[in-house]
């Protein structure tokens, strides 16, 4: 592997946001705002390194940095920049010691590009790992929790200058007492948390995320510029699958307890006409079936009465512009949009299972097992 | 000089905090075990004048925050103090002289003493409120711009927070959250302050006014005297209704005990009822036609017969209760105290007059 630094500037930025956007599932907050406030960071302070995480001594320590809340509010609440600054020196301050780098927390439109505001104002590179391989909803849905790390201590702060410090029992304590500030924040708070080494990291992070976005970014970029079809850029450069194609029809959504929950309807197009299909969301895509017209739940998956599923959490689903290959944000989904669902496997930690049992889909309130995309495809495929 | 206060005074100050604390702070017989409990395992506690504090020796409050409803169900285990006073210690890289109670009110008259004896600090002889009241910003200190951050909570799960917030009221809002979460009850350490700033901005002896009012109806009754007469005459305080409780309703939302009791008057006030409203404490008394008392000054309801306070979630059908109004420290009577705690902050859109005017109006 390569253990050069890659300096990251406005550019590259733009790459990043949008491939993050692909790996952030519908979540992981709007592109367009992480990549503006992380390219004034970067044309204020110079572009920011990316570090491989081999580059790095094995007790130098890394702190993530992120935005927490509900989507919905933050394309209206732009935070200042300050906020994450704040949290990331606060936590230092706790720790009595100053971080090597900066890891992001997951993969997500805004997720992928705040570290990068974070480290332009401190004058520290970015680590090219995360914690996710794709954006969750929840601060403890992190695979360096399934191999025990803590959260803790983690600090939360808002733009006015608040700012709490966590030391939660557990990482789903962490993330029950931080949503309620965040809430009281008014659904939108800066995070700097998993204080860990880089040992640490190499075990139970996610390497190479941050230049996956990167590829993922430049192959939409590039197959627009030649005219060639950017879903299949996207399908080549994940390893991924098509679920469906379709035009939206309906979606309810709603601001619940600091999340944008909801779910969109779409009928099929192309070679998916005469086919429904139903994605349900809790700020990320969290599952994708088709909906039989007959209500005949068929030889699939339980997904639900009538319902055959196509793909669910821990394992990504994406929404992809049919025409232009713009990943879609769950936040911007709205009637008549047409779009082609891609499937892309999950990182094989998620698959563990403690993986499972934090971000499976029984985490999020469904009764049924985690059945890998590959075998779902497989079985609809046959 | 300090005094010793040991397992029969902590007996005095509860009775008697449980009088200022206006019928909440929650449940002070609680307080009162945990406190001689501690006391028996660690020893008597100094409580030391404000004057034996030196001008920069730092001082923090301990105190339980949450819905008095559920604090008499859930009781803390005890470590929760010392584990939130000492993220307050750690977090300012600085020892505490002594420890302080954010309120004279109710159980957080007593569960300073808990921290108090299991760290080995004295225990200063003030407050922040002369009182009770049901949110964190409500003290003295806030009125000279004291903050309560650094402030720290702690749970009987393990979890601990700790807030730096732009002003109390931020404070009191992400700290009233978490408690929520938590379960309705945390353990908190606030306010760290130095000596000469407490001088100026705590309400003094308030500890041993709690006392001297408990050690009163403590004689009266052991001499067979009155015992709210007695409280009176501690207090400076006014009979303003005796009656028979008729009807409680209360709810507990967003951590407060929130409600109202009605009253029909016995004795001389027969024929008329008496309409009381609280948020952990009470708030206001009313007759049909006028206010009797309201915040910032002292509501207070005693058995008629024992002199014993009844705290709001004690209240219930058929009791036989004077209400007393003790007036406030008068620094709550300022205009910046008025808008701290006056009626206008609690919903209310009559002016404050003090009780004593009230009294003879």
């Amino acid at each position: 592997m390569n253990c050069k630094p890659v300096a990251i500037g406005v550019e590259e930025l733009a790459d990043l946001a949008v491939g993050a956007a692909v790996l952030g599932t519908g979540g992981g907050g709007d592109p367009h705002i992480g990549a503006m406030m992380a390219a004034e960071a970067v044309r204020r302070h110079g572009p920011v390194q990316l570090l491989p995480l081999e580059a790095l001594d094995p007790d130098d320590l890394l702190i993530c940095s992120s935005g927490m809340g509900a989507p919905t509010v933050i394309i209206e609440k732009v935070p200042g920049g300050q906020e994450m600054v704040t949290a990331f020196r606060a936590l230092q301050r706790r720790l009595g010691r100053q971080a090597r780098a900066v890891m992001s927390v997951e993969a997500g439109g805004l997720n992928s590009t705040l570290p990068f505001v974070t480290a332009a104002e401190l004058g520290l590179p970015v680590v090219d790992a995360d914690g996710m391989g794709r954006a969750f909803p929840e601060l403890q849905m992190m695979t360096l929790t399934i191999f025990g790390l803590p959260a803790c201590p983690a600090a939360l702060a808002d733009e006015r200058g608040n700012v709490v410090l966590y030391d939660a029992l557990d990482n789903r304590w962490l993330e029950r007492l931080a949503r309620v500030h965040c809430v009281e924040f008014g659904s939108a708070a800066y995070v700097a948390s998993y204080p860990l080494t880089a040992a640490q990291a190499r075990q139970a992070a996610i390497p190479g995320t941050i230049s996956l976005c990167l590829r993922i970014g430049r192959a939409i970029r590039e197959a627009r510029a030649a005219h060639r079809d950017p879903v299949a850029a996207v399908l080549a450069e994940t390893g991924g699958f098509p679920l469906f194609r379709g035009k939206l029809v309906d979606v309810a959504r709603r601001t619940t307890a600091g999340f944008a929950r909801g779910e969109a309807w779409f009928d099929g197009t192309d070679h998916d006409e005469g086919r429904r299909f139903v994605v349900r969301f809790q700020n990320e895509h969290l599952t994708a079936s088709e909906v039989d017209a007959g209500g005949d739940a068929g030889a699939g998956h339980p997904a639900g009465a009538g319902e055959r599923l196509l793909c669910s959490v821990p394992d990504l689903i994406t929404m992809l512009d049919a025409e232009n290959g713009t990943p879609i944000t769950t936040e911007a989904l709205r009637y008549g949009l047409r779009v082609q669902a891609v499937a892309i496997p999950c990182d094989w930690r998620w698959r563990l299972p403690q993986g499972l049992g934090i971000a499976g889909p029984r985490a999020f309130g469904y009764d049924y097992d985690y059945v890998p995309v590959e075998q779902l495809a497989g079985a609809q495929a046959s | 000089m300090p005094r010793k206060i040991g397992t029969i005074e902590i007996e005095d100050i509860a009775l008697g905090a449980a009088v200022l604390g206006t019928g909440g702070g929650g449940d002070p017989y609680i307080g009162k075990l945990m406190a001689a409990e501690a006391i028996d395992r660690f020893g008597p506690v100094d409580l030391i004048d404000l004057d034996d504090l030196a001008d920069d020796d730092l001082v923090i409050c301990s105190a339980m925050m949450g819905a008095p409803t559920v604090m008499v169900e859930k009781i803390p285990a005890g470590e929760e103090f010392v584990r939130a006073f000492e993220a307050i210690e750690a977090r300012l890289g600085r020892k505490a002289r002594a420890v302080m109670s954010a309120e004279a009110g109710g159980l957080n008259s007593t569960t300073p003493f808990i921290t108090a004896a299991a760290m080995r600090r004295p225990l200063v002889d003030a407050d922040g409120m002369g009182r009770a009241f049901p949110e964190l910003q409500m003290v003295t200190l806030t009125l000279y711009g004291l903050s309560a951050t650094p402030m720290s909570m702690a749970d009987e799960k393990g979890n601990v927070v700790v807030l730096d917030c732009v002003d109390n009221l931020w404070t009191e809002r992400l700290a009233r959250t978490a408690t929520v979460e938590m379960g309705c009850t945390a353990m908190i350490a606030l306010y760290a302050a130095t000596g000469a700033q407490l001088r100026e901005a705590a309400c003094r002896n308030t500890i041993s006014l709690a006392q001297r009012v408990g050690a009163a109806i403590r004689t009266a009754r052991a001499q067979q005297r009155d015992a709210v007469t007695a409280v009176l005459d501690v207090t400076g305080g006014f009979r303003l209704f005796k009656g028979k409780i008729v009807d409680v309703g209360r709810r507990t939302e967003r951590g407060f005990a929130r409600g109202h009791a009605r009253l029909e008057g016995l004795g001389e006030h027969a024929g008329r009822t008496l309409e009381i409203e609280f948020q952990n404490e009470h708030l206001v008394a009313r007759t049909d036609d006028r206010v009797l008392c309201s915040v910032p000054d002292l509501i207070c309801l005693v058995d008629a017969e024992s002199g014993e306070p009844i705290t709001t979630e004690a209240m219930r059908y058929g009791f036989r209760v004077e209400v007393l109004g003790i007036p406030c420290d008068p620094r709550w009577r300022t205009a910046a105290g008025l808008e701290l705690v006056g009626p206008g902050y609690f919903g209310y859109d009559f002016e404050y007059v003090p009780v004593e005017e009230r009294v003879q109006g």
